[in-house]
């Protein structure tokens, strides 16, 4: 009799009355973004992993000699700019991930990033918040750059470590929009995966150069591009990703192009803030539900 | 939803849906088609009867906003009015607000919190209120809830502030548990922080007027230097001009001095359209500018002071001590870039060529004699295809646009 319940309950566990609930478990960090890709044959996979595997030896053994030689640096010169990354080569442009919401049919916004005339890396494009009449999409209109996530030697993760550092500097030319800066911050679980920090960029436009200083204290957190009601300050030894981004909701529909020389990083002491907003405690089941 | 093939009325009621669609049937029958898309002008007044005849059983009609002849503020508050006095009952409200959301734009109202604030006066006070725990956490009236939450959405993509009072009017709907009172309260606490940051004031809303633009645009250009003197130049002016329209020109004694000595064998360019944004508007200007000098450095301060494999000590290195050089330099003005010197930027009202051929004859007239002596190219960046955007079912990504440049030569 029991057997048979049994039989009988996992027989029909197949079947839902209700849609399956998806709040707690996250299958992959891209979240149904996903791209599959087809597996190459098994031969030629060996074949390229070994040929990976002698350009990943020689960065980990660059890796053990800088750990053995070099001591690790205790003081950061105030108000000397480290550069994080210049746009000043091909490769280190084409280093980058574009995507906007053309990329998966879910809107008409295209976006590029090259190298500009002058030789800076140049993030243009158009945004439009032009729906797709599918029905599916209910807001379009982004387009956006980032850096890849930060690995160490045989693809492992890592972090860049920006904890000695207190500000952002960045020498950008733009076109008067304001655009975002997006700080990857990803943990471990999944609730953390999409953990981005964010702070607005807004560029005066025309010809001349601009550079823009912005505490680390002033970034907001954001998950899933939702911002946060209970917010930590940036963890800056935990960073794995970089990036920019523009909108076009809103009335901003039409071309951008912002043109990047370098982002920096800066140890300012006259900026003694810990983190910008209210940290004080909030009415229970208001906050964060 | 059920759409009549005749016409655009589409009618939402679940009770009488069948119906109802066999009357919109009835009714659109007596209309041939192709004669309504003919007389598409003639068949208003056929359209507004039935309008009405619809209105009278309190039914929404999705085209209703969209069949309106002069849309404004007025008229699309008229509505929401019509609305509300129409029934009792209010049958459809959520329907009713999705569809004025839709239509805002064409109403130009997408940026008026009154508007806002009087579609939420449309909903039911007291109703969607919950009584206990259960209720609160599972989203009373889920419908009615997301429907205000996307109505707020749509605030903050346009920018629109809410105000206390719109708090008052959210609490009398939702209570203070309501999930639109919540995000309120966090569009409250996020969108005045951002509401002035920008260093760079525009008012807003940003002037229609493309001459009270284009200062705008110089002005905010020319912040880079304050020594930058904005004037405002009209092309008949100048004797051999075709056009009449003006010309807002920025420019620096820096830069009028750096233009003094500028090489007369080296060409100087005026490049553009350039897009500059003040908020939502934007505006095309254009630049004078001359490649950078050769021997440019771009760095003053070249000295390595971390480099510590090549220290000098005069002790040890007494018979191979280096003469340093003189590293000093006269400090770069900002105008003087690596990618080159820019002289002066303009806004002219029809971005022609023999506009911009005026502000350089208007320049050389307001202190910068010597712009007699120097050749000009025009170097026009065209409008890619990249710029066109065209609604296609699939978005395809072109990437193969080139900047066209246009050389012309002037002298």
């Amino acid at each position: 009799m029991l057997a048979r319940t049994v039989r009988h309950v996992l027989q029909n566990r197949s079947f839902h009355t209700t849609p399956i609930c998806t709040t707690f478990w996250v299958k992959s960090k891209k979240q149904g973004y996903e791209k599959e890709q087809p597996l190459l044959p098994t031969k030629k996979m060996i074949l390229e992993g070994l040929k990976d595997l002698k350009d990943e030896i020689i960065m980990w053994k660059e890796e053990v000699k800088e750990k053995l030689e070099t001591d690790p640096i205790l003081i950061y010169r105030p108000n000397e700019i480290d550069v994080y990354c210049r746009f000043n080569t091909r490769e280190e442009v084409e280093k980058w991930i574009v995507t906007s919401d053309s990329d998966h049919n879910e809107g008409y916004s295209r976006a590029n990033f090259e190298l500009s005339t002058a030789g800076y890396g140049l993030f243009n494009g158009i945004v439009t918040a032009n729906l797709p009449k599918d029905g599916r999409i209910k807001k379009a209109g982004y387009a956006s750059i980032r850096s890849q996530r930060h690995t160490k030697s045989f693809r492992r993760n890592t972090y860049y470590d920006w904890s000695t550092y207190n500000t952002l500097v960045l020498r950008v030319r733009g076109d008067g929009r304001p655009y975002m800066i997006n700080i990857g911050t990803e943990g471990t679980f999944d609730v953390t995966w999409n953990d981005i920090y964010h702070f607005v960029l807004y560029t005066r436009g025309g010809p001349h150069w601009q550079i823009t200083k912005i505490p680390f204290s002033k970034f907001i957190l954001a998950s899933n591009g939702v911002v946060q009601d209970k917010q930590f300050p940036i963890p800056l030894n935990k960073i794995t990703s970089f990036g920019f981004a523009v909108s076009g909701r809103g009335g901003f529909d039409g071309p951008f192009s912002l043109e990047i020389d370098y982002v920096g990083l800066e140890y300012d002491p006259s900026n003694i803030e810990e983190f910008a907003y209210e940290m004080y405690k909030q009415e229970k089941y208001i906050v964060a539900t | 939803m059920i759409r009549c093939r005749n016409c655009v009325i589409s009618i939402v009621n679940s009770r009488l849906r069948f119906q109802t669609y066999n009357q919109s049937k009835r009714l659109c029958s007596n209309n041939e088609k192709t004669e309504e898309e003919k007389n598409y002008e003639n068949n208003r007044e056929k359209r507004e009867r039935q309008h009405e005849f619809f209105a009278k059983r309190s039914l929404i009609l999705k085209g209703a906003f969209e069949c309106v002849e002069h849309k404004n503020k007025d008229s699309f508050l008229d509505m929401i009015d019509i609305f509300i006095n129409k029934d009792v009952n209010r049958r459809n409200h959520t329907e009713f607000i999705y569809a004025a959301l839709k239509n805002m734009k064409e109403y130009g109202v997408q940026r008026d919190l009154v508007v806002y604030k009087k579609l939420i006066e449309v909903m039911p006070k007291g109703k969607f209120i919950p009584t206990n725990l259960f209720q609160v956490e599972f989203q009373h009236y889920p419908k009615q809830q997301q429907c205000i939450i996307d109505l707020l959405d749509q605030m903050e993509d346009n920018g629109v502030m809410p105000d206390y009072e719109m708090e008052d009017m959210l609490i009398n709907v939702f209570g203070r548990r309501g999930f639109p009172v919540r995000k309120f309260w966090r569009m409250m606490y996020w969108m005045p922080k951002f509401k002035n940051l920008s260093p760079w004031i525009v008012p807003n809303p940003p002037p229609n007027d493309a001459f009270d633009l284009g200062m705008l645009a110089i002005e905010r250009m020319c912040s880079v230097d304050l020594q930058s003197k904005i004037c405002v130049y009209h092309t008949k002016d100048v004797e051999s001009s075709i056009e009449d329209t003006w010309i807002v020109s920025g420019q620096s004694i820096v830069q009028q001095d750096l233009l003094k000595q500028h090489d007369k064998k080296i060409g100087l360019f005026i490049e553009g359209p350039f897009n500059i944004w003040l908020r939502y508007r934007c505006i095309s200007y254009f630049i004078l500018r001359s490649e950078a000098p050769k021997n440019f450095i771009e760095h003053n301060d070249d000295i390595e002071v971390d480099d510590v494999s090549d220290i000098d000590v005069p002790i040890f290195s007494l018979g191979r001590v280096k003469q340093k050089k003189n590293k000093v330099a006269i400090l770069r003005s900002v105008h003087e870039q690596k990618d080159g010197t820019i002289y002066a930027v303009c806004c002219t009202g029809v971005s022609s060529k023999d506009s911009l051929l005026s502000w350089i004859r208007l320049l050389e007239k307001n202190g910068n004699p010597n712009l007699a002596d120097l050749l000009v190219l025009f170097k026009f960046i065209s409008p890619t295809d990249r710029d066109v955007i065209v609604q296609t079912k699939e978005p395809t990504v072109k990437t193969n646009g080139e900047n066209d440049t246009n050389e012309d030569n002037k002298n």
